[in-house]
């Protein structure tokens, strides 16, 4: 069990089932635990994401780190000095990403080294490519996620070409291996109508848990095709129902297969009756809004500390991470951002934190620079700032 | 749905996902019944440190998280702990 100490307790991380657990510190020292003389400086990131390579050749539409074949790969002594630094920081979970990770032939030593740093290393793929051998360099990873947005035509909307298929035969071939493996769904205005089939679908090949992301306008994917392809505000408005539903049709199969919803959608919430006034219960659950240069950081090849992994990249350098992440003039700036209203009064204010900046800061254009801006596709915000949100192009979705 | 973790557990992160870009948490404790939530942390609350037997009953959470007076404040950049 790995102990992280806060100003109000700890965290704890358990393996057997794998969580994190928040513990009051009158709590924790009852469970006989004993903080340090000193505590960290905070706030650190409990989950960091690494990006290992920018090498791919799938070539998605949407690829928020424009990813290419002749990507970068950084070499392994970079990146296992960066873990050095990761475990150092107390961070929990690191997420490999990429580009494809799947292209580096000492994954396996990768992930091996970020375990006996007591980091857990969970990766994303998307299958593309997945032969035995590079299935077998999978085994030291806690999860892996292959991105699946659905069945054939679903699928080439988001990515641009159909890939589902190999997707398909990805998760088909991680469950059978005997490895945790789970699909990342983008939500698009296309893939939201065909998400139940999509999701039964992935669970049929293996799949045990959906994380469902929100489409973002990063990268590639920074183009006026966003306004395309992004949910529409009335399915956005319909995210919690439609959480509820699945979650129940789920609830009594075996085995069991579980739904995450990415940070960017948590905005979505405040539409539903049931969950809008309750941020004790998603704090409760854990659930992260926006945790970008706060519990959350991203790397990127260039090993450079980014808010996460949408956002520009700051000076900080990933070894430095645990000298300078509370610290950074950048982050401390974004930490300190408030979103006005109607954000600042939102009961789900608290774990929302203003929504997705990166949306944010897209759709305000060259007059966001340097503003804290509230999320332009919340329902909330549709509802109570329409002038605003007619400027944008958007219609608050009828009651 | 009331709560559903006992005194001195401020949240429960079940899982740790698999995702590159945007952090994920599980929502299905948001919409099962209390017994069928319940489950889902009783497993990870098992796992914990029991309670030393002199342990006093938890207190009622704190309303201000940075009260520590442990903490260095020259170190601590202040997050607005929503907790």
């Amino acid at each position: 069990m790995k102990v992280r100490w806060e100003s109000w307790g700890a965290w704890l991380r358990t393996d057997t089932p794998p969580a994190l657990v928040a513990l009051e510190d009158d709590e924790a020292r009852a469970r006989g635990l004993a903080p340090p003389a000193r505590r960290p400086a905070r706030p650190m990131p409990l989950e960091v994401h690494l990006a290992v390579t920018s090498r791919c050749g799938a070539g998605c539409h949407g690829c928020y780190l424009d990813a290419r074949p002749d990507g970068e790969e950084p070499p392994r002594p970079q990146l296992e000095a960066i873990l050095d630094a990761l475990a150092a920081a107390d961070v929990f979970t690191v997420a490999f990403g990429g580009g494809e990770p799947t292209t580096r032939t000492d994954l396996a030593d990768l992930a091996m080294a970020a375990r006996a740093r007591r980091l857990v290393p969970v990766l994303t793929t998307s299958g593309l490519g997945l032969t035995p051998t590079k299935i077998e360099r999978l085994r030291a990873f806690g999860q892996v996620n292959v991105s699946y947005d659905g069945a054939g035509s679903a699928y080439e909307a988001v990515r641009g070409f159909d890939g589902a298929a190999s997707a398909e035969s990805a998760i088909r071939a991680l469950t059978k291996a005997g490895i945790p493996v789970g699909v990342n769904v983008v939500l698009t205005a296309t893939t939201f109508a065909h998400l139940p089939a999509t999701l039964r679908r992935a669970r049929d090949l293996g799949a045990r848990e959906a994380q469902l992301l929100r489409y973002k306008p990063a990268g590639r994917g920074a183009s006026l095709d966003y306004h395309a392809k992004k949910l529409t505000p009335s399915q956005a408005a319909s995210l919690g129902p439609t959480l509820r539903e699945l979650t129940l049709a789920f609830a009594d199969e075996t085995p069991a297969f579980g739904l995450r919803i990415d940070c960017a959608l948590v905005p979505f919430l405040s539409a539903d009756p049931e969950l809008a006034h309750r941020g004790d219960l998603l704090e409760a659950l854990g659930i992260f809004g926006c945790e970008a240069g706060d519990g959350l950081a991203a790397v990127t090849v260039a090993g450079a500390v980014a808010p996460c992994s949408f956002l520009p990249a700051t000076d900080l350098d990933a070894i430095h991470l645990a000298e300078g992440f509370p610290s950074n003039p950048g982050l401390v700036a974004l930490r300190r951002s408030e979103a006005p209203e109607p954000c600042r009064s939102c009961p789900l204010q608290s774990v929302c934190r203003g929504g997705c900046k990166v949306v944010a800061h897209f759709v305000g254009g060259p007059a966001a620079a340097g503003r804290s801006l509230p999320d332009p596709e919340c329902p909330r915000v549709l509802a109570e700032r329409p002038s605003r949100c007619e400027r944008w192009g958007e219609r608050a979705p009828s009651p | 749905m009331s709560r559903p973790l006992p005194p001195g557990v401020r949240a429960v992160r079940l899982g740790h996902g698999a995702n590159c870009s945007s952090i994920g948490s599980v929502v299905d404790g948001l919409f099962l019944a209390a017994t069928a939530g319940g489950a889902l942390f009783a497993a990870v609350l098992a796992a914990l440190p029991p309670p030393r037997p002199d342990a006093p009953v938890a207190r009622p959470r704190r309303s201000d998280a940075n009260d520590d007076p442990d903490a260095d404040a020259a170190l601590d950049v202040p997050r607005g702990d929503p907790w």
